[in-house]
């Protein structure tokens, strides 16, 4: 038995220390994948609570077929979704950034490792959100293309051309802030 | 310059050691003699590069298993509340029903009693037959011998 369905098999006995170690080991993987998805950083915490309440309210309906990682990805990419769409239109994503970048007090160097940072995510958001999910789980998240397939429900030729695509965006877009940077 | 647009298509999955062997070797040897393909890939190992280098959020160890928690309990005590709620209105419900139901009882069977047939019933030939009268057929009577 994996750790993941031994911490599962806890929980469902009654012993929440089960899903205490599920949300510790987790967490951080969720928090990043949602942040680089919608570059803000209060809302990602929100976000990611919002995702672990849904397993804790759902774990006794996984299915041991699949990954726990796998359905918990699931769950984090459509609870983004989710978030997103209601969202939409109602906050400036550039404004968003800006808001959770501010730069006072920081030396040259990481001033500019934070000024790239806030570059690449601003390219980011310009990818469609399909192809931008596909590229986060796999350079964010290192997932391999078949585990990636798994999590979005679509094919691994799918996956290939998604992330093709987004580094295509992502090429476009950075050449248009700074031509240096490539 | 047909098999460059085929290469660049397979770059991609190449950069992500995604490719089958026989595709990798194809990428490679291509690779070797085209310039144009190597700046192609170089270009989309940065973007790649810059993508991972990006600062990672870290969380203390126990701040979300507590806000989780704090949130759980929440939910609980607001399920709870309702639930008690509701048992409430539903016994203020039953408790004012049952005298409703009386009254309305009371005002069927009295409305009942009110249209007997005493009409056609005088009062000497009740007091002929003897039989005891109730206050409504007395009352009944009575006003009937005053019309």
């Amino acid at each position: 038995m994996n750790a993941d369905n031994y911490y599962i098999e806890e929980f469902l006995a009654g012993r929440s220390q089960g899903f205490d170690a599920l949300v510790k080991k987790y967490q951080n993987n969720i928090l990043n994948i949602v942040y680089s998805l919608i570059g803000q950083d209060r809302e990602s915490e929100d976000i990611a609570q919002e995702v672990f309440l849904k397993v804790y309210h759902n774990l006794k309906s996984f299915r041991k077929q699949s990954q726990f990682s796998t359905w918990l990805y699931r769950i984090t990419v459509n609870t983004t979704y989710d978030f997103l769409r209601r969202r939409k239109n109602l906050v400036s994503d550039d404004a968003a950034l800006e808001a959770g970048s501010i730069v006072r007090g920081i030396p040259q160097e990481a001033l500019l490792t934070k000024e790239r940072d806030i570059m690449v995510r601003k390219a980011l958001k310009s990818v469609p959100i399909k192809y931008r999910t596909t590229l986060v789980l796999k350079d964010v998240e290192g997932l391999s293309y078949a585990e990636i397939s798994k999590v979005l429900s679509c094919s691994i030729g799918t996956v290939e051309s998604r992330i093709y695509r987004a580094r295509q965006f992502l090429k476009a877009e950075l050449l248009r802030f700074g031509g240096e940077l490539i | 310059m047909k098999e460059c647009a085929r290469i660049r298509k397979l770059l991609s999955r190449y950069l992500d050691n995604e490719l089958a062997k026989a595709h990798d070797f194809r990428v490679k040897k291509h690779l070797d003699s085209c310039l144009a393909c190597r700046k192609e890939l170089l270009e989309l190992s940065r973007i790649k590069e810059m993508v991972l280098q990006q600062e990672r959020k870290s969380l203390p160890q126990e701040y979300l298993v507590s806000r989780l928690w704090k949130r759980i309990s929440q939910e609980n005590d607001k399920r709870e509340k309702v639930s008690w709620l509701t048992g409430m209105e539903e016994l203020s419900r039953r408790l004012i029903s049952i005298p409703v139901a009386a009254v309305a009882l009371s005002i069927i069977f009295l409305f009942l009693c009110l249209r007997q047939p005493v009409s056609e019933y005088s009062l000497e030939e009740h007091i002929l037959s003897g039989t005891q009268a109730t206050a409504e057929t007395a009352l009944s009577l009575i006003l009937k011998v005053q019309n």
